[in-house]
Parts: C-alpha cells; sequence; structure tokens
C-alpha cells in the first residue's frame, strides 16, 4: 500500500478540525509519541504529524480525511503498550486520545461506567470506590495505562483468574470506524444476539479496525477483605505444579503470579527489598478477595496448606496495606528493574493452557542453557500466561543477539504451540511479533482475520503494519 | 532476656483524606496498620530473642480493634501479646498515654528491654516512648539505628544523630526508641498466623492497673488542641528563563551564582 504524505495543506486541514494547539509537528513534542514501551531503538519510528482531538466528531473528521487522503493514522493510549501497536510505523497521523479523559456516565443502577479511551484506568476505581463498586478490569500499568489502550489490546492483569480480562466487562463501545462513521456496539445488555458481536471484534484488535472513542463498562461489588500469600519454592516446577491443585480445589484466588529466581531477585535488588529470595528457587504470590474477612483468611489458609502440601519451603501472610504492598511492589517492579540491570531484551508473553505450565519451563531452561542468555519467567501462572525475558548476554555482541534471538523465539514460540498455546496473552501481536504469527497461524484463520480488515479498512488507514500486513 | 516491644496502631496513610472543617483526618473506612517505625522494634526483639533467648512481649494501648495489630506481632514471632484497653484510655496524649502504657509495664514485672518505634505516623510526636523512659526511670536511648552488642546488664548501639551516629552504653533495663536503618521486619508466616489466631491476647483495662483516674484518658491529658490550621507553603521557586545562545549563557551564570548563594555548589 502507497501512503501519501502529510503535507502542510493536511496539516492546516487538522488544524481547523482540532485547533491549531492540538495539533504537533514540533520534532521534540513528536519524539514522545514515537514509541510505546518496546526498545525505542528498535522500535521506534516518528510520526509526520501528533493531533490529540477533544471529540469523537473531531476524532471522525479527522479519519474521513486520513481516508479520503490516504494518510495512514495511528491511534494512542498512554504508550505503556508492550508491542508496538501504538507506534506509527507508516508515519502518517499519531492520534492520540489524550484529552478525551471524562466520564460520561455513572449508572449505578446498571453498574456501568460510561468513559472516554482516553481516561487512566486507575482513575476509574478512584471515582467509583465509595458507592462500594470496582472495574475489575486491572492491567498491571494501571496507574498509567488508558482504558482505549486496555481494549484495543484485551488487557489481562493480575487478576484476570477471578475476573477475567478486559474484554469480559466491556459492555458498549463508541467506535469511529476507518470511513470516519461513529457506530455503537453493544450498549448496557447482559445478553445480546442481535446479530455479529462486533464490539467483541473490536476488544483486542489492535486498534486496525477503528478508533475506540468511549467505552462502557460493568462494574462489581468492591471486595472489602483480601489475603495475599507469598510462597517460597526450592524449584519452579514445584511452584507451578501447585497451580492447578489449587484450582482444582475450588478456591478461586483472584490472581496467581508466578516469579523464578532471576525475577524476585533484580526486582529485590532494584527495590532494596530483603525478601529471603536466595534460598527459593521460585514463588507464587496468591491474592484472595471476598467481603469477609474470616472467610478470605481460612479460604488463604486453605491454599497455603495445599503450597506446603505440595512442598513449598515458606508461606508467609500478608493480610494489611503495609505487606501487600511490600510483596506486590516485587512483582510489579521485575519488568522495570530488568530494564535498568540489562535494557537489551525481549520481553514475551507466552499463554499455554493451565495444566501445561510445567511443561513449558524446562524449554526454558533448555533455550537458556543452548543460547547461552538468561531468561527470567515470570507473570500470572493462573492464566498460563508467562512473561519469559530473553536477556541478552553483556559478554555476546549486538550482531549476535539480533541473529540468536529469532532463532531463540521460534524455538519459544513452537514449543509453546505444541502445548496448544499462542504467542501473547496479553500484550498483544503489533510490530514486535507480526512475523511470528504469520508462521503460528492456521493459513485458514490468518485469511479469515484479512477478510476482515479488507471489508472494514479496505484503505488500509487504520493503524497499518499491525498484527499481519495485508499484501 | 525479657523484652517488651510497644506498638500502635495507626491508620494506614496512602490514601489520606482531611476533614476540611474540623482539620482532623477522615478515619472512617481508612484500613489500619502497625505503625511502619514499630515494625522495625518488632524485628529487633525477635531478632535479640533469637540470639539471646527470652520473651517477647508485645503491648498496644488502643480499641479492641487493636488486637489485629498485635496478633500481626505475634505471627511474627513475638511470643505474648497485651492490649491495654479500657474508654477510660481514650482520648489520650503522650503524657497520658506514657503514664498508662508505664503503668501496664509495671504490672508485666521484670523486664530487661523495651523497644518501640521512634514516633507513630499519626501524631508523629515521637514522646511516648521518652515518657515511658521517664514514668520507669530507666535510661534511654532515641534515634536507635543499630544494636551493636548486647549482655545480661547492658546493651551498646548506635543512634542516628544529626551529623553522624553516636555510640551509647545503657545499663539495663533500658528504653530504645528505634529507626528503620535498625532492621527488616520480617512477613508473618502462615505457621505464624495459626499460632496467633489460636493464642489469646491478655487484656488489661483501668481497673487492672495501679493508675490514678485523674491522670489517664483526655481528662488526664494536659494538652489542649485549641486550633487546628493548615500550614501556608512559603517556598517560592526560582525562575531562570533562558532565550538564544546569550540567553543561555545568562541563564547558567544566574543559575550559578543563585547556587554559590545558597552554598550548594
Amino acid at each position: 500500500m502507497r501512503y501519501n504524505p502529510v503535507t502542510s495543506k493536511i496539516v492546516e486541514e487538522l488544524k481547523q478540525i482540532a485547533g491549531a494547539k492540538n495539533v504537533i509537528t514540533d520534532v521534540e513534542r513528536m519524539e514522545a509519541y514515537s514509541h510505546d514501551e518496546t526498545n525505542k531503538e528498535e522500535y521506534g519510528r516518528m510520526p509526520e504529524v501528533v493531533v490529540t482531538p477533544n471529540s469523537t466528531a473531531e476524532i471522525a473528521a479527522i479519519v474521513k480525511l486520513a481516508n479520503r487522503e490516504l494518510i495512514p493514522i495511528t491511534p494512542r493510549g498512554a504508550g505503556s503498550g508492550l508491542s508496538g501497536g501504538a507506534i506509527p510505523v507508516h508515519g502518517g497521523i499519531l492520534l492520540s486520545v489524550e484529552k478525551m479523559n471524562k466520564v460520561l456516565e455513572i449508572d449505578y443502577a446498571n453498574m456501568t461506567i460510561s468513559a472516554q479511551a482516553g481516561i487512566v484506568t486507575n482513575d476509574i476505581n478512584a471515582l467509583i470506590k465509595d458507592k462500594g463498586l470496582f472495574y475489575a478490569g486491572y492491567p498491571m500499568s494501571l496507574e498509567t495505562c488508558f482504558l482505549g489502550g486496555n481494549i484495543a489490546e484485551n488487557a489481562g492483569g493480575g487478576k484476570a483468574v477471578k475476573y477475567g480480562v478486559t474484554g469480559r466487562h466491556v459492555m458498549g463501545l463508541e467506535l469511529v470506524t476507518p470511513q470516519g462513521d461513529v457506530v455503537h456496539l453493544g450498549g448496557k445488555l447482559t445478553k445480546d444476539v442481535t446479530g455479529y458481536d462486533l464490539k467483541q471484534l473490536i476488544v483486542g484488535s489492535e486498534g486496525t479496525l477503528g478508533i475506540v472513542t468511549s467505552a462502557t463498562l460493568k462494574l462489581t461489588g468492591l471486595p472489602t477483605a483480601k489475603s495475599n500469600l507469598l510462597v517460597l519454592y526450592k524449584t519452579p516446577k514445584d511452584a507451578i505444579d501447585t497451580v492447578p491443585v489449587v484450582m482444582a480445589k475450588g478456591t478461586i484466588p483472584t490472581g496467581i503470579e508466578f516469579m523464578d529466581k532471576l525475577s524476585v531477585q533484580t526486582s529485590c535488588e532494584y527495590l532494596n527489598e530483603s525478601l529471603p529470595y536466595q534460598q527459593a528457587g521460585a514463588m507464587l504470590l496468591f491474592e484472595i478477595d471476598g467481603t469477609n474477612q474470616e472467610q478470605v483468611d481460612l479460604e488463604a489458609e486453605l491454599v497455603g496448606d495445599l503450597c506446603m502440601e505440595k512442598g513449598a519451603i515458606e508461606v508467609y501472610v500478608a493480610d494489611n496495606y503495609t505487606t501487600q504492598e511490600r510483596i506486590w511492589s516485587v512483582r510489579r517492579n521485575i519488568a522495570e528493574a530488568f530494564k535498568v540491570v540489562s535494557p537489551v531484551q525481549s520481553l514475551e508473553d507466552i499463554v499455554v493452557p493451565i495444566a501445561s505450565i510445567p511443561d513449558i519451563i524446562p524449554e526454558l531452561e533448555r533455550l537458556s542453557a543452548k543460547y547461552d542468555i538468561k531468561i527470567p519467567c515470570y507473570g500470572h501462572a493462573g492464566d498460563g500466561n508467562l512473561h519469559a525475558t530473553l536477556v541478552k548476554n553483556p559478554a555476546h555482541t549486538m550482531e549476535y543477539w539480533r541473529e540468536m534471538l529469532p532463532q531463540a523465539l521460534r524455538e519459544l514460540y513452537a514449543a509453546t504451540k505444541a502445548l496448544g498455546g499462542k504467542i501473547s496473552g496479553e500484550h498483544g501481536i503489533g510490530v514486535k511479533r507480526k512475523a511470528y504469527m504469520l508462521e503460528n497461524m492456521d493459513p485458514a484463520e490468518l485469511g479469515l482475520m484479512k477478510a476482515i480488515k479488507q471489508a472494514w479498512d479496505p484503505n488500509q488507514i487504520m493503524n497499518p503494519g499491525k498484527i499481519f500486513d495485508m499484501a | 532476656m525479657d523484652i517488651i516491644v510497644l506498638i500502635k496502631q495507626v491508620p494506614e496513610t496512602s490514601d489520606v483524606k482531611m476533614d476540611k472543617d474540623t482539620g482532623t483526618m477522615i478515619r472512617e473506612g481508612v484500613a489500619s496498620v502497625i505503625n511502619p517505625l514499630d515494625l522495625y522494634a518488632i524485628e529487633t526483639g525477635i531478632m535479640l530473642k533469637e540470639q539471646h533467648g527470652g520473651c517477647v512481649t508485645v503491648c498496644t494501648m488502643g480499641p479492641p480493634a487493636a488486637a489485629k495489630a498485635l496478633k500481626e506481632a505475634i505471627a511474627m514471632g513475638c511470643d505474648e501479646g497485651v492490649l491495654i484497653t479500657d474508654k477510660k484510655f481514650a482520648g489520650a496524649d503522650t503524657w497520658a498515654t506514657s503514664y498508662t502504657l508505664a503503668a501496664a509495664i509495671k504490672q508485666l514485672g521484670e523486664f530487661d528491654l523495651i523497644l518501640a518505634g521512634e514516633r507513630a505516623t499519626d501524631g508523629d510526636t515521637g514522646q511516648v516512648g521518652p515518657g515511658i523512659a521517664a514514668w520507669l526511670n530507666v535510661p534511654l536511648a532515641t534515634y536507635v539505628s543499630k544494636i551493636e552488642s548486647l549482655s545480661a546488664d547492658s546493651i551498646i548501639i548506635e543512634r542516628l544523630v544529626e551529623e553522624g551516629y553516636q555510640g551509647l552504653q545503657l545499663p539495663l533495663p533500658a528504653l530504645l526508641t528505634v529507626v528503620k536503618e535498625v532492621s527488616t521486619p520480617r512477613l508473618p508466616t502462615l505457621r505464624g498466623k495459626k499460632k496467633a489466631r489460636a493464642y489469646t491476647l491478655r487484656a488489661m483495662s483501668a481497673s487492672d492497673l495501679a493508675v490514678d483516674e485523674a491522670k489517664i484518658g483526655l481528662k488526664g491529658s494536659p494538652t489542649k488542641v485549641v486550633k487546628i490550621g493548615y500550614p501556608k507553603v512559603t517556598r517560592g521557586g526560582v525562575v531562570v528563563k533562558a532565550a538564544g545562545e546569550q540567553g543561555l549563557s545568562n541563564a547558567v551564570d544566574s543559575l550559578l551564582e543563585f547556587l554559590q548563594e545558597k552554598k550548594l555548589v
């Protein structure tokens, strides 16, 4: 697909639509919009112009302009994505929803909230907490990420074992299509088979089928009691083997997070935290919530007992803010800690059926030995979603790393696929995994996806270059 | 070695809301936790017990709900827990609180060492520990950052002072208030939690203590809160503006001058 450049005439037209102060062409200011949380040097790409519109009508007009002039348009939330989904790989217009951050309605009778795509996800919870409600979507970057990005990537996070991923809470969407039409998908309905479920098609479509401008979310009763367990094991296998056992016993934890020794150690050193990680080969972090502290404590104790039966070295209990914050902080800071220690890395997002997690661990160990690199592994054990991270060995050259990485990833993805897994559970394909998507997906299924894209976006202006290439 | 650790249950402070009219904190719906610095006192007590043997008794004065804090301390490894609770104690200032706690400690019998956090995050006075030392007439070290050694009749410590550290040897029994350099609090284990759940706390009311009722609670507190106000932020920043090559050069000069004036460079 050949795209047209953003000319000064186009910039003028954008200024007329969104107002001059919402159109950015200054290179220094545009730099912030050229990358996300993936490696800037590797994946970053400058847009030709950045627009920060204030309304759905403005967005529709901008998309109409882009479609008419064949200019690629890349929607962007907070830029905390991990697969390059918001990077303008073909230049063109970068459309940031940062100014669309208002709550439109809180409907207590239907237990829903409607908000614009640029709201910080965590702000939703701050607004409704006093009413005893919460939004159960919980991306780990919740203090920065935007709702729009969560929907585009169908964000998962640390509470998905019990509450499910973002898509489970999205009841309705307002979408600007690649033609610039405004459509309302879903609504406040619990049941709806009135035609195809286009709303769920949009969730996780990485901004390739349109721009989500606002969403109606299902709210959940706020759990008032919670307890966490930090469980130390001799080996990753011991830890992972516990997960299916706990799940089968009837207690559904809010989250079950896995951290191997290297992950815990790196995060603890980054935070100056002194958890007794030296003796443990891996840890699990359980969260159990509910509305009655005694009941929650009892359930936590049952889970803790099961862990001890499965060979845990020690079970720590965190049932108050101080201790909970302390152990969750270790989990939340792993990715950040590794960036400090070793910036050249590939943060992966493989997902396998829960029962297959123990089988993927030896494969990681094999790859680590074969390629002489460290592969710390952490993530959402209760979802089968593991953030194995391939970290460059400082002794290796960049050339070796660039050559080795695709091979190692291919082997990792092949092993994942053999177990019935997929290459991304919650970070998305974006640009980062596009080549591997092609290799790991059934051609017929990929053909259906391309047919959908062709029908929705015949000019291929909407976030082109993501998930798969059309040509 | 008989060690007493004094703790306080405080509101969790990550999301504090103030009542604009009264100037006091809104406590409703706010979770309570062990005062953060007290966790270091608990850890120090348990560590000393592990090294030297003995018994760690954790005490708090507060409403019945403060039992939760004591149970957490027992789950961490303290041996005994004492809840000093009575409506008559409510509203006590640091003077009345230290008087009451000292009376409770006398009731507990012989002890070698009392440990407490240097201050609590809610009142932020740091007066209760020293107050108790005065009532009990035992030597006191505040801001303790390190326990050097402990023997049957004395303790050598290091305390944090404005320009460094001060080493002190105190005869026992003594009272220490600690800062966070002193230790790293452990997390309670599942075994500890189970032990704490099964444990029955010792309760002490006003009638259990040999106290003068005129010296306890709000009635016995000499501190009177007359008015609560908000401090004005008086720090005004200096903005150095730079435009163009010459402007930048001038700006650097004036910034340097400013920093030299403040003795920062």
